[in-house]
């Protein structure tokens, strides 16, 4: 026993093996949740808050929420209460991306990537909260590689 | 309801009134007070307002102080060196560690389950930002290994908040803390191990050199953060 736990304190005080060490748990949390998927434990909630269904025929696919300029699509929220104004955001279009959707039906993605185009309801404004939080991860990630590749040139 | 909520965010609210039913849950008690960012509803509960006040005091601290300065002595003599922290490396350190106290509470109020993963991988990055600009040998190989945990860490954290979406259908732990909805214990198993890979857990086994670093009081907002994180998690690992 005692050699053991010797054994298993030697492996753990080398820090060059704590990456081994943990995607070694990693890899046993996820063979134990492969099992209980198989033994049918892990089942999927059909009723999802934020559904997403893609309309092959529309000329915003794949990015189409319904709805259009100043009517409201219908957007599904936890809490619509906290939120007025839901469905106006994603219905609207800029007048650019009006005249892009009759150009061609293949320029979805051209018009969510331009200014003005379809802004994701549930991404920017129902769940903003989140977007702001992932951003915030970037600029501090891209603060930290800023202050250490520079270190070395002084 | 929405303009009275947000009118006095601050002021408490009895639960029974709120338009979001929270229950009674097994170890934090109601509902302090919630401030709703659409879906996205935070809360505070008292055992959650602890937390929050020792991260706010931390937060302060960090603000306000000036850094250690460690003293060596040299073995078998009488010599001894003080380690002395330039001026950029302290105002990088400084910025990090209140960042890492606000992400701390971020990560102590959410009320969304994929909110507060999304805090507890920013608590990680700052982490790192915080041990990687002390400039020894010893302590950068340390921040390199933690990098990599906390870069592996996320895999099982965002993978357990989408099971738990998956599962249940919505994130909002004002649904998931009611009886009604179970939460699977694979996902909680992901989100718990998610959360010791940021927190930098594995690094305590080890004693590694990166607890140790010079620079407090910003390298202890590495100490708080990992701990209040883990208290948050297992508060919601239990009530789910």
């Amino acid at each position: 026993m005692q050699l053991i736990i010797r054994k298993v304190s030697r492996i753990l005080q080398n820090h060059n093996n704590l990456t081994a060490v943990y995607a070694l748990v990693v890899i046993i949390v996820a063979a134990i949740g492969l099992i209980s998927i198989a033994a049918g434990e892990i089942t999927f909630e059909k009723d999802q808050l934020y559904p997403k269904t893609i309309n092959p025929d529309s000329p915003l696919n794949p990015y189409d929420r319904g709805g259009s300029p100043f009517v409201p699509a219908d957007i599904k929220a936890q809490y619509p209460g906290n939120f007025p104004a839901i469905g106006y955001i994603t219905g609207y279009l800029s007048p650019f991306a009006t005249a892009l959707i009759k150009i061609s039906p293949y320029f979805g993605t051209t018009i969510v990537a331009h200014p003005g185009g379809i802004l994701d309801e549930i991404l920017y404004a129902t769940r903003g909260l989140d977007t702001i939080v992932e951003t915030s991860i970037l600029f501090v990630a891209f603060t930290t590689a800023m202050f250490l590749f520079r270190r070395d040139e002084e | 309801m929405y303009e009275a909520m947000t009118a006095s965010v601050t002021a408490s609210m009895p639960v029974s009134e709120s338009a979001y039913g929270f229950t009674q849950t097994d170890i934090e008690g109601q509902a302090l007070f919630s401030l709703p960012f659409g879906d996205i509803v935070n809360f505070l509960t008292p055992y959650t307002a602890v937390l929050f006040v020792f991260a706010l005091t931390f937060t302060i601290i960090a603000l306000i102080s000036k850094p250690e300065r460690q003293v060596d002595t040299v073995m078998g003599g009488d010599a001894y060196y003080t380690k002395d922290i330039s001026r950029e490396t302290l105002r990088f350190q400084r910025f990090m560690a209140i960042a890492c106290g606000l992400a701390t509470m971020g990560g102590i109020m959410a009320g969304d389950v994929f909110n507060f993963t999304l805090f507890t991988a920013f608590i990680g990055i700052t982490n790192i930002g915080i041990v990687a600009a002390v400039k020894n040998k010893h302590i950068l190989d340390n921040a390199f290994e933690y990098g990599l945990l906390a870069m592996i860490g996320t895999l099982p954290l965002f993978v357990g908040a989408a099971l738990v979406l998956a599962t249940t259908g919505t994130l909002s732990m004002w649904i998931l803390f009611t009886p009604e909805v179970a939460v699977p214990l694979f996902a909680k198993l992901l989100l718990v191990i998610g959360v010791i890979a940021e927190g930098m857990a594995p690094v305590f086994v080890a004693k590694a050199e990166i607890t140790r670093a010079p620079g407090a009081p910003y390298i202890l907002m590495v100490h708080v953060s990992s701990l209040l994180i883990f208290l948050r998690v297992i508060e919601i690992v239990i009530s789910m």
